[in-house]
């Protein structure tokens, strides 16, 4: 059995401040998030019968913000864990629960406050912390610990593969801080350029800190039901067309295609299936940037270019404003803000919406939503519409 | 040391017997004859659950490396650390601390042998060096 034809539309968006917002806890952020986001739809706390909670590196709020928000009898509730591709999912499971019968509406909320006055960003995200017990550890021990160096030798691959080149990466990063020059909530928005980027610090080769993402403190809640109910509501429905989700697991040994070949490339077509639509239909694509390596390979595997000539494709312009592929147009997580696959998908909102102000992209009628946790080992994509399907 | 201590469990100890003996044990599935990485609870071609360890060459060759800066604080500047995905012949990645290693000869598909250190506190580990 299949859906191929969603009949659900997110309807409300909350975004919190972002950054270096001190002395507020996950929880703070997420219930500000969810506020905003019910009243952005237009509906009260009451109207809401799901809620699904993603937490952040700090793992320190959970579906217990049921009782905090004073809900009663809720028909779907749960915490969520896909890392980064857990807004995706979030927003695949409410579009479920809806279409079952399950619930009416539903709010997914990511929140986290990593950030501490006076600390590094790179302190909030040290690697995982874990006993150094048995084999497992192994890695960890030998060094590879924190996202940066765990990316680097999946880049690093890349380059080695297909020829990929330090400046390409760099393109990306310009291109997401171009965008984020037009975005009045981008946290970084002081002009960049490729020299800028190849003269930042390496923070672990070949990745320097112009190609790393920033970290956040803050929240961002979506709101969710079904599209005859969008229809009556405040804003307009940004309606869920196609979903999917590819998790590789990739094994530690020869033939492993762990940094060439993403999730993406099985959970994009899967997305565009549901759909109904090509690749090259799609407007607008927001893709998980926590590393500027990842949208580059992000983008080869959804075939927006072919596989290997990823770095060609960003340093000819095409995803920067005025480019023929706008790409993360709020500016990303590189330079906008990091909340997770929340990140993406909140400006692919406001974009379905046409908010978006001065970086609004003028057709905007298709957008290609990714979301990718761990190391590349967790992908969800989204395809959204301010039309609704098949009419 | 950039290598940090690691301490065996049940499942480890043969393993961490290996490397004091100088010894890099991997897990072997007699039903695929395929070879998968020391932690590894299923064969990582067959799924098979029939993994026992054996005795590896412990030569490879690098498939990917990173190397994070040394940082100076306090008028004391730690190395580099370069840590490489290493393909042992016969098939499994590991991800290994190169110790020492001249970057300049770092090359995808260089040659590699496995050698073994014991940082303070902590079974032998396994480190790799350009062969």
């Amino acid at each position: 059995m299949s859906i191929d034809s969603p009949r659900t539309a997110i309807v409300g968006l909350g975004i919190t401040e972002m950054g270096k917002v001190y002395g507020r806890s996950a929880t703070d952020f997420a219930v500000e998030a969810i506020t905003s986001a019910v009243a952005d739809a237009g509906l009260s706390l009451s109207d809401v019968d799901g809620l699904y909670v993603n937490p952040g590196i700090k793992n320190d709020t959970d579906m217990r913000l049921q009782s905090t928000l004073g809900m009663r009898d809720t028909r779907v509730l749960a915490t969520i864990q896909g890392f980064g591709s857990s807004a995706g999912q979030m927003v695949q499971y409410a579009s479920l629960a809806i279409e079952a019968g399950m619930a009416d509406v539903v709010v997914c909320v990511y929140a986290d406050a990593p950030l501490k006055e006076g600390k590094r960003a790179g302190a909030a995200y040290p690697g995982q912390a874990r006993a150094m017990v048995g084999v497992g550890s192994l890695p960890f021990a030998a060094g590879l610990k924190a996202a940066p160096e765990r990316y680097a030798v999946g880049a690093r691959r890349h380059m080695h593969a297909y020829g990929t080149t330090s400046e390409q990466f760099g393109a990306v990063a310009v291109a997401a801080r171009q965008w984020a020059q037009l975005n009045p909530h981008a946290q970084m928005r002081e002009p960049m350029t490729l020299e800028d980027h190849q003269a930042s610090r390496m923070i672990a080769d070949p990745l320097r800190l112009l190609d790393c993402c920033l970290v956040s403190n803050g929240a961002v809640a979506v709101v969710v039901t079904s599209a005859e109910r969008a229809a009556t509501l405040k804003q307009p429905p940004v309606h869920i067309w196609g979903w999917g989700q590819a998790h590789p697991g990739y094994v530690n040994r020869r033939d492993s295609e762990f940094g060439l070949v993403t999730g993406a490339a099985q959970s994009g077509p899967a997305a565009l299936k549901m759909a109904g639509v090509g690749v090259e239909e799609i407007d607008i694509r927001e893709i998980y940037d926590c590393f500027t390596y990842t949208t580059l390979v992000t983008l080869e595997d959804y075939g927006f270019c072919a596989k290997g000539e990823g770095g060609e494709f960003v340093a000819s312009g095409a995803i920067a404003p005025g480019g023929t592929h706008p790409t993360n147009t709020g500016g990303g997580e590189l330079s906008s803000y990091y909340m997770w696959g929340m990140t993406p998908l909140s400006e692919a909102v406001i974009q379905a919406r046409g908010q978006a102000g001065e970086r609004q992209v003028g057709k905007h009628d298709l957008v290609m939503v990714s979301g990718n946790g761990g190391v590349l080992d967790f992908h969800s994509t989204l395809i959204l519409s301010p039309h609704p399907k098949g009419r | 040391m950039a290598l940090a201590p690691v301490v065996r469990d049940d499942f480890s100890a043969p393993f961490f017997e290996g490397t004091a003996a100088g010894k890099l044990l991997l897990r072997y599935s007699p039903s695929s004859g395929e070879w998968s990485e020391p932690a590894a609870r299923f064969c990582s071609v067959t799924q098979a659950d029939d993994l026992e360890w054996r005795e590896s060459s412990g030569a490879g060759t690098l498939v990917s490396w990173t190397i994070k800066p040394g940082r100076t604080k306090d008028e004391v500047t730690t190395p580099d650390v370069v840590i490489g995905i290493v393909e042992l012949a016969e098939g499994p990645w590991l991800s290994l601390w190169l110790p020492e290693v001249d970057q300049s000869a770092l090359a995808i598909g260089a040659g590699v042998r496995v050698d073994f250190l014991r940082p303070e506190g902590s079974e032998h580990l396994p480190v790799a060096r350009l062969s």
